[in-house]
């Protein structure tokens, strides 16, 4: 029977599902549409990896992503981490070298700078998410081109339009006006890649030295086009590792396994049967002081098996 | 005189301000999804999160009965010197035309205006009690600041969570009674006990973790819209100072030119270092605060702006350069009116473990010793 650590990232757009072995060679892994129901989709990844493994046998879970919290409740992780360290943490693990990472998913961008294996520096993109994956999508859909053919169809351009950067209703309404002058669907999404990265490496990247070797993650790194803009505007080669989109789930996979391995703990995982168990989430205001904190509740089978929000530890300390 | 003023950081200061000068107090609700509600809804859509935080507080108020809204002004370039004004019509152009705004500017700006503000706020109280009160506020904002630094310093190594925030609760309630100066002394002696009586557990100096907290004043002092940021580090185990506290920013302001003391006329000419001239808001002082935490040997800076803030724009514009130069990480922050809490997070726990991995070296295997030393709380704390 083999032996197995689970990395789970739930995003806004995707939810991933790993796992790897303790030398983290990668034995299954999957990408799936959150669709606004996380639990769903946590649930679905576990059905899925458990149906292609088989019999295995679970020695530590990690989630990250903005689902962290409710994924490792429902799943029983053993660590619960940040995309940031868990992103860093996979990247540096395939390219041990890295300087710089650029990661762009569904509704954040990231530009994460490591030095000596260390992360030394970070930027997420700030309150707007202008050039994301959401973005991307939504223009895809708009000129009715799959997203999946959109990179190879910026390739194909022989030019580039110029398209304002700044926030995607400008892109958007200057997109519009570029196609009324009739300029083609390539150069138009060419453009788009141009300005997306232009507008990430001004914006995210302000101010930061960044230094080859550069490596590109996140479901946007799928993205021909967007890797050919980014090799244009930095003039280096870009590395889209092997297991692009799913590096945060594998980093929190390596996190769990280093955890489990070093304090020598017995997993948490709750079991495969996790994926048939019935769990809600509900939230509540407690009236108990001025803060008026919404307190999470999740339950599993009626039973509340884990809380959070509250800022005292009044609801999260009660189970 | 039914009074109120916005609620900013330890408002049961201003209370006491009033009280003293015997005043009817309507104390204004700690800002809520309400109060944003309100404060959006009647603001202009261009405008900072201070404004339109302060205006819901002021609808809030004048629901409750105020008559009277007491603020400080702006000083400077920055444009929170329009917001009394531009509160003031909103407040008219809602039909509130009984409800009187007095606005205090920097005196030294304008001594006369300053003065008719004060004969209105005195409400008559002769001037030797008025004094006295006054000294007696001076000493119960700096009792209640140190107790509170004390809080910054005791909450991340709790060892029952959630403790040291309710003992702190239950000090601003008891400052709240507080009538005279010696109560004043004798409670805070008492504060201070139940404080220290707090069980935290052994941490290794230079295992500690200093973050220094600068910004906006707003922002930075009123926890209900930066998402209770002193808390969430806290939380992670890590000891945090505000570049402000009232009772400096009363000696720093409200004190004459020439009676400033020394450390802020050092915090603005470190700031000036990068910053050569007044642009508003508290620019000078951020980088003057940022440098002057590097020297204290703080370990990481978060810096909080209201979106769109132009004096907190230009810092962060000059941070990469600040923080290469001075060498100390600095994560900035953009507050507005969103409450969804895990992007903030994110960023937050990752500088944490930036800072950590900084101080030990290596990433992995610290990271690993971290997360064995905060697994339970990180589960409890993020969301």
């Amino acid at each position: 029977m083999k032996s197995i650590y689970i990395g789970v990232d739930v995003g806004s757009v995707s939810t991933n599902v790993v796992a790897i072995d303790k030398d983290v060679n990668v034995l299954f892994k999957t990408y799936i549409r959150t669709n606004g129901q996380p639990i769903d989709s946590v649930k679905e990844g576990i059905r899925q990896l458990k149906e292609s493994l088989g019999d295995v046998e679970v020695l530590g879970v990690g989630t990250t992503g903005s689902g962290r919290q409710l994924a490792g409740a429902i799943l029983g992780a053993d660590v619960i981490k940040n995309e940031i360290t868990a992103h860093a943490t996979a990247t540096i693990h395939f390219v041990p070298n890295v300087r710089t990472i650029f990661e762009i998913g569904g509704q954040d961008s990231k530009i994460i700078i490591i030095k000596d294996q260390m992360v030394v520096d970070f930027a997420m993109n700030t309150v707007c998410a202008a050039g994301t994956g959401s973005f991307l999508d939504h223009q895809a859909e708009r000129l009715k081109i799959p997203i999946e053919q959109f990179g190879d169809l910026a390739l194909s351009a022989k030019n580039s339009v110029r398209i304002a950067g700044r926030c995607t209703v400008f892109a958007e309404s200057d997109m519009i006006a570029k196609q009324q002058f009739g300029f083609s669907k390539a150069e138009i999404i060419r453009g788009l890649c141009d300005a997306l990265v232009r507008n990430y490496l001004n914006n995210v990247g302000r101010g930061k030295n960044l230094e080859p070797p550069f490596v590109f993650q996140g479901g946007v790194a799928a993205n021909k086009g967007i890797k050919a803009a980014f090799e244009r505007e930095l003039k280096s080669e870009i590395i889209v590792p092997e297991h692009f989109n799913v590096m945060g789930a594998i980093g929190s996979a390596i996190l769990a396994k280093d955890y489990v391995e070093k304090n020598k703990v017995k997993t948490n995982f709750r079991g495969f049967d996790a994926a048939d168990i019935e769990f809600t989430t509900s939230s509540f205001e407690c009236k108990g002081c001025s803060n008026r904190c919404e307190v999470v509740k999740v339950s599993m089978e009626g039973k509340v098996i884990a809380m959070w929000g509250d800022r005292c530890g009044k609801w999260t300390n009660s189970l | 005189m039914k009074v109120s003023f916005p609620y900013m950081g330890s408002a049961i200061v201003y209370k006491k301000l009033f009280e003293f000068l015997e005043h009817e107090v309507i104390m204004p609700p700690k800002p809520t999804q309400r109060t944003m509600d309100l404060g959006v809804k009647y603001s202009p859509e261009f405008a900072c999160i201070p404004l339109k935080m302060v205006m819901g507080t002021y609808l809030e108020a004048i629901e409750k009965g105020a008559k009277v809204l007491v603020t400080s002004g702006g000083h400077g370039p920055c444009r929170a010197g329009f917001y009394g004004d531009t509160h003031r019509n909103i407040l008219k152009s809602l039909g509130y035309d009984d409800v009187e705004l007095i606005i205090f500017d920097a005196p030294q700006d304008n001594w006369k205006a300053f003065w008719r503000n004060v004969q209105k706020i005195r409400n008559g109280v002769p001037w030797p009690k008025v004094i006295n009160r006054m000294y007696t506020l001076y000493r119960f904002v700096q009792k209640l600041d140190e107790l509170e630094k004390m809080v910054q310093k005791i909450r991340p190594y709790e060892i029952n969570k959630g403790q040291t925030t309710q003992v702190w609760n239950e000090i601003q309630e008891k400052f709240d009674k507080i009538k005279t100066r010696k109560e004043l002394y004798k409670v805070y002696e008492e504060c201070k006990n139940m404080l220290l009586s707090i069980p935290t557990k052994e941490v290794d100096e230079r295992d500690k973790i200093k973050v220094g907290i600068v910004g906006e004043i707003y922002v930075v002092m009123e926890s209900s819209i930066n998402f209770g940021i002193e808390e969430i580090l806290g939380n992670l185990g890590v000891e945090v100072e505000r570049s402000l506290y009232l009772f400096e920013w009363i000696n720093d302001n409200l004190v004459p030119w020439a009676l400033r003391p020394k450390r802020f006329k050092e915090i603005i000419k470190k700031g000036q270092r990068y910053i050569k001239i007044l642009i508003g808001g508290h620019a000078v002082e951020t980088v003057g605060h940022i440098i002057d935490f590097k020297e204290r040997g703080f370990d990481g800076i978060v810096h909080l702006m209201p979106f769109a803030c132009l004096p907190e724009l230009v810092t962060q514009s000059l941070i990469p350069k600040i923080s290469k130069e001075v060498d100390i990480p600095i994560l900035s922050l953009p507050i507005d009116e969103q409450t969804g809490k895990a992007n903030m997070l994110t960023r937050i726990e990752a500088f944490v473990d930036l800072l950590r991995n900084r101080k030990k070296g290596k990433t992995n295997e610290v990271l690993i010793n971290n997360l064995q030393q905060h697994a339970d709380e990180e589960r409890v704390v993020m969301v």
